[in-house]
């Protein structure tokens, strides 16, 4: 019963309960207060009829006494109806002696006998209560007494009627002035539930926008005069200044003297003698509204900055990624169980996986046993040292051979604990390419120097050989000797042919300069050759840029290039080919001249030493290895470059270029030549750069 | 809690209910039962009456002790009765009404005069006297009176035209000093009241006024009667009497006279407090020779008692 009573309760309005309750204590109060006083007043009332009947018989005892000393009848009767006359609710009096007589009395028709049982003793309490034909009488009995002498006695009945209905028209009035002061008790905890409820619910709704996402709320009432108008200040900078929504005391940096540089817990101590709190100030639920407002400003704002910032932080995140995605070195973060927290899209690529697929995942899951294994000490070591490590690795990729520079550094997180390990690697095969390239140059131009100094000195000696051969020639006969002879003059002239090319590729033999017409030097050697190249069925397709400048520089010299690298071709062919060369300037107005051919083709780890003086993969006897290192010498000396890509490009070779049968991949060697010629850049590298394969 | 509150409430209903409820257990009376009545007659007695210059109940106060104390000492039935005047009190002792009769001694030459009645005592008042004077009074700064003469042409008031003390004693003195009632501005009578004589002396609305000797200290918490100077005192005359009607056997009549003269004010309490109820402390015996100054002094200012 109270559960379910209870759950009544709970269930009713907020401003239901309030009347409910106010109304439920008017009522008890009232009914309590009205009873209460109406009993009070009953029996007020009932007291003071008794009262003034007693006061009536004591009265006319005290006045009947003179007559009953005298004996007066008459007297006695006139006062006695006297008195009976002049009140409606008199309903009889007599009058007896000590000894029981009753000398006079208002009855006619005789006197009621009863009367003279009851009530007989004045010493009781009076008066007593007779229930009659006439209805409740109360009789009074009064004795007339002279000093201590008793004369008689006065009896009076009087009608209670007119006192029932005293105290029934008391009690009316009491009840409805209950009825009336709770009504409008009940009318007023109406219209104070009203008033604290709409409040309330105003504060709910606000709530509930808040919770719908709408901070643009206010909850608190509107004033009718703001902080500015009261103080006049005039200060439009005060954040306070224009702020209706607000109270100024909940803002901080308000511009008042007495609230200046504090904030709103603190400066309320002084707020309160403030006129403006005096005149704004409100009761709680004002004051929770009014804090509800400022919450809710406040929240705005601190939301409106963390979008702000989730914003600028996402933006942050975008570039971030983007860096990640686009840088080509590899980044990971492992936490310290080291398994993947980040890995770059460089990292990703690299093991064919996406990044969903590397998060969370060891290098166990990653990587074989072998390599995880490896990993996971070097990493644990780390993470227990401390120390960052960097490496080199080397591994072969279908692509070639890869080098990576790997740096792993251990990270701290706020504690100064190690929390995770980040690395970053990069590719270096270029760099330690460059690197080996640096290391080639360096070492043909020592060997040229070498060579060059070797050819100087065997140079003399070779010249006297030959001579002397020559002259031993004319003055022997024999012809076996003569034979063995002309084998000396043969091999010394190869000699001395190597000595020239040694020289040459060391760049001490004299060189001419002049304005040089690369095309015209270029038709000469196709002339020369293009007869024994037929013999093979090569042919020599030449597509040359006319409109191209001359170029200052030896022009033998650079014939020699062009005829050795058509040599090369011829011999990359064997039989049945072609060679196309091709001219043209490039973006920068050098000239560049392109052979190509569709030979064999060289091997890849051939390529990067065929300019090696003595390097050749040719057969014994059928070249000296000195005719791409004197053309490399030569174009060096020229400013320019001299690369070889194999196999040829198709921008370089045209797939409808004619190929015979057993035509190979082919190779192309690009020279680049400076207009201006000179030796300006003859401290360059040697001129492989930048070749488009590599 | 709840269950508490709810308990005390019903409990305070409860006994806010009881409150309205009435004790009151009537008596069943019929008001229609009718009978007739008589009174039953008195039975006969010595009637006693006090000369009715007060209420009846102040006689009866001040007298029914003593009627107590003669009816209890001589063992007759003694009732006191109440005329209402004094010549209710005349004619109902002359029509044999009252045996006894307490008066002035002007009501008793007449009642000795005209109906036979017999002195028997006379009080001692409570100066120890048995007699009485009448006293001329006048304002202490009406220096227009000094003597008896100088009253001559003012305004009197005096007590009552029956008052012994306060007018026929004060009258006597003036004749005896050669003024009339004519010689005066004006005579006035204050209502039997002494107290009103005194009063009207002291406003100034009268130049003299007469009263019984010892009055003025009736009044002296009322008025400063510093005030007020005694300009002349009349000779005594006899007081209060006992006289008894001539139809009481003189045998009773003795009886009761020794009843009275038995009574001691000063040594027995019982009799102190009958005499003071009476206002007086003591009898003395008395005849009618002791009223004849009165007769000469009614004579004197022209009383007739018939």
């Amino acid at each position: 019963m109270n559960k379910y009573l209870l759950k009544i309760v709970h269930g009713l309005r907020f401003r239901t309960k309030i009347t409910l309750g106010v109304t439920l204590m008017l009522v008890f109060c009232g009914l309590s207060i009205g009873l209460t006083l109406s009993s009070m007043s009953s029996k007020a009332l009932l007291e003071e009829g008794k009262k003034r009947g007693m006061a009536l018989t004591a009265g006319l005892a005290f006045r009947l006494a003179e007559p009953l000393l005298a004996m007066d009848f008459l007297q006695m009767k006139n006062l006695i109806e006297n008195v009976h006359e002049q009140y409606d609710d008199v309903i009889y009096i007599f009058l007896t002696d000590t000894r029981g007589n009753i000398l006079s009395h208002t009855f006619t028709g005789g006197f009621p006998s009863d009367l003279l049982r009851v009530n007989l003793d004045s010493q009781t309490a009076q008066p007593v209560l007779l229930t009659t034909e006439r209805g409740p009488v109360y009789d009074f009995n009064a004795r007339i007494v002279l000093g201590e002498k008793n004369l008689g006695a006065v009896r009076m009945g009087l009608a209670r009627s007119n006192m029932d209905a005293q105290i029934g028209q008391q009690r009316a009035i009491s009840l409805l002035t209950t009825l009336g002061v709770v009504s409008l008790g009940i009318v007023l905890a109406l219209w104070f539930a009203r008033t604290v409820t709409l409040r309330l619910n105003r504060l709910r709704e606000s709530a509930e926008e808040i919770v719908k996402g709408n901070l643009d709320i206010q909850a608190g009432s509107s004033l009718a005069k703001n902080c500015w108008e009261i103080m006049e200040c005039g200060k439009r900078e005060c954040p306070a200044y224009g702020d209706a929504r607000r109270r100024c005391w909940y803002l901080a940096g308000t511009l008042c003297p007495n609230c200046r540089d504090k904030d709103f817990p603190l400066k309320i101590e002084s707020c309160r003698n403030c006129p403006v709190f005096k005149s704004n100030f409100g009761d709680e639920l004002q004051d929770l509204a009014e804090a509800f407002d400022v919450m809710a400003v406040t929240v705005k704002t601190h939301i409106e900055e963390l979008t702000q910032r989730e914003k600028t932080i996402a933006r942050q995140q975008g570039l971030l990624k983007t860096i990640m995605n686009v840088t080509p070195d590899f980044i990971t973060l492992q936490d310290s169980n080291l398994a993947y927290m980040f890995a770059s899209k460089a990292f990703c690529d690299h093991l064919h996986r996406s990044e969903e697929e590397v998060v969370g995942k060891t290098d166990f899951d990653l990587f074989s046993a072998q390599q995880a294994d490896l990993n996971l000490h070097e990493d644990k070591q780390i993470l227990l040292t401390g120390r960052p490590l960097a490496k080199e690795i080397t591994f072969k990729r279908p692509d070639g051979q890869k080098w990576l520079h790997i740096v792993k550094v251990p990270v701290h997180d706020q504690d100064g604990s190690i929390m995770g390990l980040l690395l970053t690697a990069r590719d270096i095969t270029m760099l330690k390419k460059y690197q080996e390239q640096l290391i080639q140059s360096q070492k043909m131009e020592d060997l040229g120097r070498l060579a060059g100094g070797v050819a100087h000195e065997i140079n003399t000696p070779l010249g006297i050989i030959l001579g002397y051969a020559q002259l031993l020639m004319d003055d022997i006969t024999d012809a076996e000797l003569l034979d063995n002879l002309k084998v000396v003059e043969k091999q010394a002239k190869v000699c001395r042919k190597i000595v020239a090319d040694l020289l040459g590729f060391s760049r001490l033999s004299h060189s001419v300069r002049g304005p040089v017409d690369v095309n015209a030097s270029l038709r000469e050697v196709i002339q020369l050759v293009e007869h024994a190249f037929f013999l093979d069925r090569i042919t020599i397709i030449a597509a040359l840029d006319e409109t191209l400048p001359s170029l200052n520089g030896d022009k033998e010299r650079l014939k020699q290039v062009w005829l050795n690298l058509l040599n090369n071709a011829a011999d990359a062919i064997g039989q049945d080919g072609a060679i196309l060369v091709q001219t043209g300037q490039d973006v920068r107005g050098q000239i560049e001249v392109r052979v190509a051919d569709t030979g064999m083709g060289v091997d890849d780890e051939h390529l990067q030493n065929i300019f090696d003086p003595f390097f050749t993969t040719k057969e014994v006897g059928k070249g000296t290895g000195l005719g791409l290192s004197v053309s490399f010498g030569i174009i060096k000396e020229h400013g320019g470059t001299i690369s070889a890509v194999s196999p040829s490009p198709e921008e370089y070779l045209p797939k409808d270029f004619p190929r015979s049968g057993h035509s190979g991949p082919g190779t192309v060697f690009i020279v680049v030549l400076p207009v201006s010629g000179g030796a300006a850049h003859g401290g360059n590298l040697p001129g492989r750069l930048p070749a488009p394969s590599l | 809690m709840p269950k508490h509150l709810f308990f005390f409430c019903m409990l305070l209903t409860a006994l806010l209910l009881a409150a309205c409820g009435e004790e009151e257990r009537p008596v069943r009376v019929s008001l229609d039962k009718r009978q007739e009545i008589t009174v039953r007659p008195q039975q006969p007695a010595i009637t006693y009456a006090y000369l009715p210059q007060y209420s009846h109940t102040e006689s009866f106060q001040r007298h029914q002790r003593l009627v107590e104390y003669l009816a209890e000492e001589t063992g007759l039935p003694i009732r006191q009765v109440f005329p209402d005047t004094f010549a209710h009190h005349i004619s109902m002792f002359g029509q044999g009404k009252i045996d006894i009769s307490f008066s002035n001694p002007f009501v008793y030459i007449s009642l000795a005069n005209r109906f036979g009645a017999k002195a028997m005592t006379r009080i001692v008042e409570e100066d120890g006297q048995a007699e009485f004077r009448g006293q001329i009074i006048a304002r202490r700064d009406n220096d227009t009176i000094r003597s008896v003469e100088d009253c001559r042409g003012k305004s009197w008031v005096a007590v009552d035209p029956s008052s012994a003390g306060g007018y026929l004693f004060p009258l006597g003195h003036f004749v005896d000093h050669g003024l009339t009632l004519g010689d005066f501005k004006e005579v006035v009578f204050a209502g039997g009241r002494q107290e009103n004589v005194i009063l009207g002396v002291y406003a100034g609305l009268h130049d003299l006024g007469t009263i019984r000797e010892g009055a003025l200290k009736v009044v002296e918490n009322k008025i400063d009667i510093n005030q007020i100077k005694v300009v002349a005192t009349s000779r005594p005359y006899p007081g209060w009497v006992y006289a008894y009607s001539p139809r009481l056997p003189q045998e009773k009549a003795d009886k009761i006279r020794a009843a009275m003269l038995k009574l001691d004010y000063a040594h027995d309490p019982r009799h102190r407090a009958i005499l003071d109820a009476a206002r007086f402390i003591g009898f003395v015996p008395s005849d009618d020779r002791d009223f004849d100054r009165v007769r000469e002094l009614s004579q004197k200012v022209g009383l007739e008692f018939e």
